[in-house]
């Protein structure tokens, strides 16, 4: 028992009384909104030396028409290409000069830029992400070159992916009124043919300070950040009110079936129901209920295709973040040579099982500790912090409503669970699809 | 849809797992040996009511099973949590669900990771857990025969998918027969040939005390878990026998041109390849310099190479190069994909470009923003509980001491551009180098022609190529 001293010892070390751990708290986050609309949260954490800085903008592929499908995301890239007073790429290279470095990222409803730097660069990062907000140039020579780079990331994406290919046709299939009928990523005869006028428009009109939320979480003193940005964004003008999107998805009213044949060593299979926004009050019911059938080897789904029936090797998807409807999708991978009416039949076994039975109250309350501790997940990094915070302001009403999530999972009655299942898993609008090896 | 490639994972990959920024430490965990031979590292962090515990079993990687045994090891790793003496297999998952806790199992080329997260009041119940698979998993017949078609049925799923599958045909091809070219998951017809006794065997040798490095990183009281620990993981015994030999078979010799693959993937309409060339081996000296090196060449969005092939023409959506080191051994991989008609020009560039690194190095500018690049890179990828366990638990296990990242970027911050540059000669290949193509052979099959000279193999093919003699 040499050598267990020295753990006690080591572990005893400033041992005392555990005090009680947490993240932040709402004190510790400055809110502020310049006069042209801009938002801005500012929340001071030391831990390492840098910095997470993130422009979240409401715009997203919910906002595309027919013919400029696919232009969010593609102005996701132009905003590395140039500017009035920086040329194609130097964003980059200078940031990556500072030792920083980013990424970006488009939904169907909103478009991040996400900067990682050390401290010494704020003043910088700051100019930059203003002046990029201020206006892009647009060259039309770079404008085809990265016309051509969105399209090898389509082919990467969808084209030369069965399982990209097969989501793409799901959505256009179950989706056929609201903007969520086509992906982020826009057909690719749109990609092909985006004019740039046009682009330049959509650009103007949404990517506007007040359509936007910057979100600076790390190593930096506040009052000063605040003046870097009143500084260097107080005089971009505001663009008009974007237009709300008001087409409705009508109600679910077919079944629908989508069977695709390719070249392939494994089926696929996909069957979506429709469930509503992130506003919704069913909203966190269902997410519960995404967690009891779908996360977690111990879930319902998990248990029958994969370990009893052994028709699949995974079982993935669940519940969308989205501001409309959307669509719950059960996305199994099933062994090769499975039969997708068995997995069908198995997956409607245990829905109506869900709406005939309910749940259990230890399913409930395993549901209710997965959502508790995966929260903190988010939490793990300056990154994590700040993009809780931008996705709290934008999908669940405002950032304050991070620190309540946990109390809006746990306000969700038991019996909402069975509830929810009953009136969003109707197995006569449920769209399925599926990919059939040649 | 984002907008790039994930440039710091290959950094990360080749650093084992990452670092801490020039004058900065990672903070040094407490450490000590229990007497069966099990290391462990704690480091107490109170800003989240969470704890990552992470135990690396030094030896039981893909690298160290039999070879004609291939997915053994992959497939033991995952039987640990299949059931172990108090638990069943169902009880088990579903009690880790019921905590909101994850425990997973990785196997990579020389170890297997289990790696777990729980609430700071659920670390006594995850520890009970985790060393139950550590030291009595059930490793039963059914949850064999189950697991193992599972992961057959993976080896098909990811020959669907390019990005995922080249790397498995393209470390075969480079190092043929010796274990690192390994897959694995094992291939369609290695895995029918494990039987249960061979998952037996390959745990007793493999997954003792004396080869397990545990992490624990997060907010607990230090007090009750060393008396949980000695309660648990302190009481599994050694065995008699000495553990097995670590370290790999020398490698093969260098073959003098290119050794050349074409997988067909009909239906196609793109075409990925990987070249690969020889790297170095863990805590090599010449690390420091080749990292800067890489930066500059295809380790960052602004590359030389990301920049010729992307950003100026337009012909990918990524194109990225990084090293991967191994205990005596490492290389280095350089990556894109394009579309079929502009296959033989993505190449013709890349071999340009690598012409060129070798024959005229960079600027003293570009070394100085890449060293900038790598120091402000850093701190971020030790945030976070999981990340600093696996830090620990990888420094203890490689020998390369807590102050490793701390050293390496002390030397990163002083590298000059002539290390840089003589990293670029001794790394980047002239013709001592493996291609392999995955793509549409009869849609690529000529533009190749000038590049080697190509076997051509089906990706339906089982396996992952037959080995090519070297």
């Amino acid at each position: 028992m040499r050598r267990i001293r020295t753990l006690l010892l080591g572990l005893l070390l400033g041992a005392a009384a555990l005090p009680a751990a947490g993240a932040f708290s709402p004190a510790d986050v400055q809110e502020h909104r310049l006069d042209n609309g801009l938002k801005i949260l500012l929340l001071r954490d030391a831990s390492i030396p840098n910095i997470a800085y993130y422009t979240f903008f409401r715009v997203g592929s919910r906002n595309e028409r027919p013919g400029l499908t696919g232009v969010s995301h593609f102005i996701e890239h132009m905003m590395f290409n140039g500017t009035a007073a920086i040329g194609p790429g130097e964003f980059d290279r200078r940031m990556e000069g500072l030792g920083g470095s980013n990424n970006a990222f488009t939904g169907e409803d909103i478009t991040a830029y996400t900067d990682w730097f050390p401290s010494g660069g704020l003043a910088e990062m700051t100019a930059m992400e203003a002046d990029r907000m201020r206006g892009i140039s647009f060259e039309p020579e770079v404008f085809e070159s990265e016309r051509g780079v969105v399209a090898s990331e389509r082919r990467m994406a969808v084209e030369n992916s069965n399982d990209g290919l097969l989501d793409e046709q799901l959505r256009a299939t179950a989706i056929a009124a609201h903007p969520y009928h086509w992906g982020v990523i826009g057909w690719m005869s749109d990609i092909l043919s985006w004019r740039r006028p046009e682009v330049m428009d959509y650009f103007r009109l949404y990517y506007a300070p007040n359509n936007a939320v910057l979100v600076v979480v790390g190593d930096f003193e506040p009052a000063a950040a605040l003046e870097l940005v009143r500084r260097h964004y107080g005089d971009i003008p505001a663009s008009p009110a974007p237009p709300p999107v008001t087409t409705r998805e009508p109600e679910a009213v077919a079944a629908k079936h989508v069977l695709l044949r390719r070249q392939a060593m494994t089926p696929l299979f996909k069957l979506a129901f429709r469930v509503p926004g992130t506003g919704d009050s069913d909203y966190f019911a269902l997410e519960l209920l995404d967690n009891i059938l779908l996360k977690g080897e111990s879930s319902r789904l998990h248990r029958r295709l994969v370990r009893e029936e052994k028709l699949a090797t995974a079982v993935t998807g669940g519940m969308p973040v989205n501001l409309d409807p959307y669509l719950f999708t059960i996305d199994v991978k099933p062994v090769a040579g499975a039969d997708p009416a068995r997995i069908e039949a198995v997956i409607r076994e245990e829905l109506e099982r869900v709406r005939h039975e309910g749940v259990s109250a230890r399913e409930y309350q395993k549901a209710l500790n997965m959502r508790r501790a995966a929260f903190y997940d988010g939490l793990d990094s300056i990154g994590g912090k700040a993009l809780q915070l931008g996705l709290a302001e934008i999908y669940h009403g405002g950032w304050r409503n991070l620190f309540t999530l946990a109390d809006r999972y746990r306000s969700v009655p038991h019996e909402q669970v069975q509830t929810v299942a009953r009136k969003y898993f109707n197995p006569h609008t449920a769209t399925l699809a599926v990919l059939q090896p040649e | 849809m984002i907008h790039k490639f994930a440039f710091g994972i290959v950094m990360i990959a080749a650093l084992g797992t990452a670092g801490w920024a020039a004058g900065f430490q990672l903070p040094p965990p407490a450490e000590t040996r229990l007497d069966n031979g099990l290391t462990v590292l704690t480091l107490r962090d109170d800003a989240l009511p969470v704890v990552h515990v992470t135990c690396l079993v030094a030896g039981a990687g893909t690298a160290y099973e039999p070879a004609d045994r291939g997915g053994l090891a992959e497939l033991t790793g995952r039987l640990l949590l299949r059931g172990t003496a108090g638990l069943s297999a169902e009880a088990l998952s579903e009690e880790l669900d019921f905590l909101g806790a994850t425990l997973a199992v990785s196997t990579d080329t020389e170890n297997t990771w289990l790696n777990g997260r729980c609430l700071a009041e659920h670390l006594p119940r995850l520890l009970e857990i985790m060393a139950g698979s550590l030291t009595a998993p059930l490793l039963a017949e059914d949850e064999f025969i189950k697991e193992r078609n599972r992961q057959l049925e993976q080896v098909k799923a990811i020959k669907d998918e390019p990005d995922d599958v080249i790397e498995l045909y393209a470390r075969r091809t480079y190092f043929g027969d010796h274990p690192l070219g390994r897959p694995g998951l094992g291939t369609e017809s290695s895995l029918p040939a494990i039987g249960h006794t061979d998952v037996r065997q390959f745990y007793r040798r493999h997954v003792r005390p004396d080869r397990c490095i545990l992490a624990i990183v997060g907010h607990f009281d230090p007090a009750p878990l060393a008396a949980r620990l000695m309660a648990t993981l302190g009481a599994w015994r050694a065995p008699e026998t000495p553990a097995p030999e670590l370290g790999l078979p020398a490698l093969p010799a260098l073959p003098a041109g290119p050794v050349c693959l074409l997988v067909d993937k009909p239906e196609a309409t793109q075409a990925n390849f990987m070249l690969v060339a020889p790297g170095f081996p863990l805590g090599d000296a010449v690390e420091p310099a080749a990292e800067v090196m890489n930066t500059i060449f295809g380790g960052r969005f602004t590359s030389w190479f990301n920049t010729e092939l992307r950003i100026k023409r337009g012909l990918t959506y990524g194109a990225r190069s990084g090293f991967e080191s191994w205990r005596g051994a490492g290389i280095l991989l350089i990556e894109s994909y394009t579309r079929n008609d502009a296959i033989g020009e993505a190449l013709d560039l890349t071999l340009e470009l690598l012409r060129k690194a070798r024959r005229q190095g960079f600027a003293d500018a570009e070394t100085a923003s890449a060293r900038t690049y790598i120091l402000g890179q850093f701190p971020p990828q030790l945030e976070g509980g999981a990340a600093k366990a696996a830090a620990y638990a990888r420094l203890a296990a490689y020998r390369l001491g807590f102050d490793h990242y701390a050293r390496f970027l002390q030397r990163v911050d002083t590298a000059t551009t002539a290390e840089v540059n003589a990293a670029a000669t001794k790394l980047l290949p002239g013709s001592g180098y493996a291609l392999v193509v995955v793509g549409q052979a009869d849609a690529i099959g000529k533009q190749l022609e000038k590049f080697g000279t190509f076997r051509i193999t089906p990706i339906a093919m089982p396996g992952f190529s037959e080995a090519v003699n070297r």
